[in-house]
């Protein structure tokens, strides 16, 4: 299968006052036809920032993207036109926003918003964009008649739904879903990401789902990328990283996930917290939390590597590689499981 | 049971029924009894001014001066009385709101529409053009707006042209000012963010996404700018700058009237009423067109 869009070496700074945010360091990152791809991290660690670079929606100022390409159908999307980004943006490329609360605009009714994006993108009469807006509506199971109904007239869930409805409409080649279930309860954040598997299958789009829970990612994703302080520390396919994990940091992210099968009173967090991002450390980005970190791993930055024996597990760490991890950090990531 | 099926086919069938955005904030705007008293004032004064001729000779009853029947009461002949040199007194205020009224909404057209760009492109531009724009209506409001319509009308000569941009100008930068404060507000919400990502370009974001959004204090401030725009012409014509006598606006005849106002109070009463009843009704339309035309309150 051929890539269907290609990050190579993304680099993304946010300038504030005097000081240099390093949101994205060195970032690259293949999607492919038909696949989806989860990209996890906690707060900050730049996933927002890397899908909104996609689309070149970064606000700028403070947002600057500093360097890298980014491939989609041959084109760099950071040296193209204005105008030929606008007809890839919401077309070919759409993006589901993490709010839903916030993400339609309250003075047009939901159809009308979802009409506006195939009119803007499709030569067609405002007829065609309604009926084609009603029937992207039933699919996503919202009953037509609600056309002409406002965002605050729906429940979170709801507006969700419109929200991807939107997404879809142009039936893009890929869909970026920026934490599209966060704002939503755990029911109907489960009714979220069927439709969004559904609509996958149907429309064979390619999806960049952008989350911090790996269960979703289980449930939904072919593969993931970890990302820690703007940079993929690990990535591969479900069954490679979810089987071996490989890197500390993810190693620890499993750790961290609480279990049906025991009893716990306190949660197993990563110690410490992430690098201020206005001053990265000059090795490994998480060896001052790393509990495996040598020497060099403080000093020098790790490059990728494949694990051998996988096909598509790659990592970025010093310390622990291919070797197998103790016993008893073995024993923790069952347990986290 | 049976009555539950009642209920909802019928919201069903309602909800069915289409109804244009205009037919919906009239009926919106019936609920609001102050804006419809605000509505039925300002159509009175409005239809009292287009049918003027038909109901007034102009050149009879509010040029033509009679020593005869100066300053008499009002009266079943002259309903609110004549003025010093013997001119109706209500004929004079029906043709004079076909001065203010065109004036004041015309500026404010002016206004809004200059000012609403300028607002719009500073709250949405980058920060130099936003510096530039915002910095040259600062100058404007160091001045108070009055005296910067006096000393334009002062420059430019006093004519009803004159006197519009007069009044037009001073009005811009606090459109401007309004404008440009909910721009900035609303275009950091997601869903301008979810605009450009499905591809719309700066205009349609502005003026499709952005600007409506903003129009509840651009109604407040057209509304009150349209009061404070009658004040205006009243005012330079009190000065002497506005509408040259003889023709009849209101803020002469208060004027002229002031001088009287011991012996024959009618004289500036009457317009004083007139300017009053056109705010007041203006006031209380705008806010509740306001209310008409938020999404929210619908329902």
């Amino acid at each position: 299968m051929e890539n269907l869009l290609e990050i190579k070496n993304l680099t993304v700074e946010y300038h504030t006052q005097g000081e240099i945010v390093h949101a994205v360091n060195g970032l690259s990152l293949n999607l492919r036809q038909g696949e989806s791809l989860g990209l996890v991290g906690e707060t900050g660690a730049g996933k927002t920032t890397t899908a909104l670079s996609i689309l070149q929606l970064v606000a700028d100022p403070p947002g600057k993207i500093m360097g890298g390409e980014i491939f989609f159908d041959g084109v760099d999307l950071l040296k193209t036109k204005k105008s030929l980004l606008r007809s890839v943006r919401g077309n070919k490329i759409s993006m589901i926003f993490q709010d839903p609360m916030t993400s339609l605009n309250p003075v047009y009714s939901v159809g009308f918003q979802i009409a506006e994006v195939i009119q803007l993108h499709e030569n067609c009469s405002k007829e065609e964009a309604r009926r084609k807006a009603e029937e992207m509506l039933e699919m996503v199971g919202i009953p037509k008649e609600r056309y002409e109904e406002y965002p605050h007239q729906f429940s979170g869930g709801m507006k969700q739904r419109v929200v991807i409805a939107m997404s879809v409409a142009c039936s893009p080649q890929i869909i970026l879903a920026d934490e599209p279930t966060t704002a939503l309860d755990v029911t109907i954040q489960a009714q979220v990401l069927e439709l969004m598997n559904d609509l996958k299958e149907k429309l064979h789009t390619s999806l960049l789902l952008i989350t911090h829970d790996l269960g979703v990612v289980a449930q939904v994703c072919d593969r993931v990328a970890i990302m820690y302080s703007g940079e993929i520390v690990e990535q591969g396919t479900i069954p490679e990283v979810f089987d071996h994990p490989a890197h500390p940091y993810t190693i620890g992210l499993f750790g961290s996930i609480p279990t049906l099968s025991m009893e716990s009173t306190k949660l197993t967090p990563i110690e410490g917290q992430m690098p201020d991002p206005t001053e990265l450390p000059a090795g490994c980005n998480f060896s001052p939390r790393c509990p495996y970190a040598r020497a060099e791993c403080h000093s020098k930055k790790p490059g990728v590597t494949r694990i051998p024996g996988e096909a598509t597990h790659e990592l970025r760490c010093f310390a622990l590689g291919w070797e197998q991890p103790d016993e008893t950090l073995m024993e923790v990531i069952k347990r986290g499981r | 049971m049976n009555f539950m099926t009642t209920i909802t086919t019928t919201t069903i069938v309602k909800r069915r029924k289409k109804k244009s955005q205009f037919v919906m904030v009239w009926e919106r705007l019936k609920q609001n009894r102050l804006a419809v008293a605000g509505l039925v004032i300002l159509s009175v004064i409005v239809l009292a001014a287009i049918f003027a001729n038909l109901l007034f000779d102009y050149e009879a009853m509010a040029v033509r001066q009679n020593a005869s029947i100066r300053l008499n009461p009002p009266s079943s002949e002259h309903w609110l009385g004549t003025d010093e040199v013997g001119r109706d007194i209500l004929a004079r205020i029906v043709f004079g709101a076909r001065i203010s009224l065109p004036v004041a909404f015309a500026t404010i057209l002016i206004a809004a529409v200059i000012g609403g760009l300028l607002g719009a492109i500073a709250g949405y531009g980058s920060r130099t053009a936003d510096n530039i724009i915002m910095r040259i209506m600062d100058m404007f409001l160091a001045i108070p707006s009055t005296l910067l319509a006096i000393a334009i009308v002062a420059t430019l000569g006093s004519s009803i042209r004159n006197l519009l941009i007069a009044i037009a100008v001073s009005n811009i930068p606090p459109f401007a000012r309004i404008i440009r404060s909910s721009v900035i507000t609303i275009r950091n919400e997601e869903f301008i963010e979810a605009a450009q990502a499905i591809g719309a370009n700066d205009r349609r974001i502005i003026f499709k996404h952005i600007l409506p959004n903003a129009m509840a204090p651009m109604i407040v401030q057209a509304t009150m700018c349209i009061a404070g725009s009658v004040l205006s012409i009243a005012s330079l014509s009190f000065l002497g700058l506005g509408i040259q006598p003889p023709t009849p606006e209101w803020g002469s005849m208060l004027s002229n009237g002031r001088q009287y106002i011991r012996v024959a109070w009618w004289v500036c009463t009457f317009p004083g009423i007139a300017i009053m009843l056109t705010i007041l009704s203006l006031n209380l339309l705008g806010d509740g067109l306001r209310d008409a035309l938020d999404p929210k309150l619908k329902n």
